[in-house]
């Protein structure tokens, strides 16, 4: 019998209703419970059940709503939405999975950083240097954190001259990722790219920080072409992106100190450099001094030389003249005859009585030639 | 911004690191030696200016997954 509330429907009517009737009730359910069943076929379509003590639901997605790879017996938070499938019957449509409770979220990052790690993301040889300070710098976090605040204010104590440029996120939550990983590729494709990305968080339990350790967060980091830097959380707290990025801070403060010099210590240093350049000017000046001296020396020394050697020269000359001139040879006994002042080299000219003047060395004599007598060898013979 | 950019800082401490090295070789000749020097403590100056003065600036980049 058929009540008048009652309607009768087709197979696919009734499908149809219901699925209207759900969608309408709820749009998208948030279930949490235990992986059961996990099962990827074709390498895209994912199929596991959720469970707790007294029931199953049947869940249905893609691999690409992973957040990494899964394991049966992890606690997970699933949003989807449920439907009848005319053929498959119940299921909810997967739209997103994310590790929950501490122990899931840990055991999920452990089995992605195995499966990145064998990929080679981790790879110190993959790590490049930051410049070092950047002169702009990409920074992606929550503008309203505290990780912001203390990050802006160390840079600002520590260095100036840089051009911060913020693409705000979210930093926890089922967006978060997906913000992050936009604003990772968004600065890698502007015109002028950053010289550095710097992804920073403060601290928090597992389950805030977890956006770090999800796989498309990790290979954005790893993908960007732009130099990385990644601080989340405390100390104590590693990420996956973290160790995928070319340097890890420990802190969002510490992320500032690791990019920039700081400028008291620079002032200081330019002290140190004033001192040493008035140094080493004033040691330039000296051996040039010392140069001169040097020169000036060596170069009396050299006239000095040039002096003796001018004043021996002289004296051998002297010597030499005074050898061949005629009072040299007067000295030696000869004498010279002059007639009418006029010197006398041949007994031509000359006859008995001619009167003539001699020259010895010391004194002139007036003399008369009493006998010429010619030498058979003369040459005017 | 401060006029002086972050690349030039860069490139000045780099200029004064070798002026400081050139003023170390022994065959320097003293005109190039003193031109150096003055240059190095223009440079000096320069820095001292830099880090006195410079100030960050923060500007905020719409995120194109909030269109």
């Amino acid at each position: 019998m058929q009540t008048p509330s009652e309607i009768e429907l087709s197979v696919s009517e009734f499908v149809a209703l219901l699925n209207q009737t759900l969608e309408y009730a709820y749009p998208s359910v948030v279930i949490t419970g235990e992986l059961a069943n996990l099962r990827v076929s074709k390498g895209k379509w994912l199929y596991f059940d959720l469970k707790d003590e007294q029931s199953t639901v049947k869940f249905f997605g893609t691999v690409y709503m992973l957040p990494g790879p899964l394991e049966d017996g992890m606690l997970v938070r699933v949003r989807g939405v449920p439907r009848l499938h005319n053929l498959y019957g119940f299921s909810v449509n997967v739209m997103s999975i994310q590790p929950a409770g501490e122990g899931s979220i840990r055991k999920a990052a452990d089995l992605l950083a195995h499966k990145l790690e064998a990929e080679g993301l981790f790879d110190p040889a993959r790590k490049r240097n930051l410049p070092y300070p950047p002169e702009r710098i990409g920074l992606i976090t929550s503008g309203q954190s505290a990780a912001y605040a203390d990050f802006i204010k160390i840079l600002n104590a520590r260095w100036g001259g840089v051009v911060v440029q913020l693409i705000d996120v979210q930093v926890q939550g089922e967006v978060a990722p997906q913000q992050i990983v936009g604003a990772i590729e968004q600065f890698n494709e502007l015109q002028e790219t950053p010289d550095v990305l710097v992804l920073i968080r403060g601290g928090g339990s597992a389950e805030d920080l977890a956006a770090f350790s999800t796989e498309q967060v990790t290979r954005a980091v790893a993908a960007s072409r732009v130099p990385t830097l990644v601080a989340i959380g405390h100390e104590v707290d590693i990420s996956l992106a973290e160790l995928a990025a070319d340097q890890r801070a420990s802190t969002p403060s510490n992320a500032a100190e690791l990019l920039t010099p700081d400028k008291r210590h620079e002032l200081a240093l330019t002290k140190d450099y004033r001192r040493s350049l008035t140094q080493l000017m004033q040691t330039r000046l000296q051996s040039g001094k010392t140069e001169l001296k040097h020169a000036s020396l060596q170069l009396s020394q050299i006239v000095s030389g040039l002096l003796k050697h001018g004043r021996t020269h002289l004296s051998g000359q002297l010597q030499l003249l005074s050898a061949l001139s005629p009072a040299a040879v007067l000295t030696r006994g000869y004498a010279i005859v002059r007639r009418d002042g006029k010197i006398v080299r041949s007994g031509l000219g000359l006859e008995p009585g001619a009167i003539v003047n001699v020259e010895v060395v010391d004194a002139e004599l007036e003399a008369t030639v009493t006998k010429l007598e010619r030498k058979s060898s003369g040459k005017n013979k | 911004m401060a006029k002086t950019s972050k690349a030039s800082y860069q490139a000045m401490a780099n200029e004064l690191n070798d002026i400081l090295l050139e003023l170390q070789a022994e065959d320097l000749d003293i005109d190039t030696a003193v031109k150096q020097y003055e240059r190095g403590l223009e440079l000096i100056k320069e820095l001292e200016t830099y880090l006195k003065s410079a100030e960050n600036t923060v500007s905020k980049l719409k995120a194109k997954f909030s269109d």
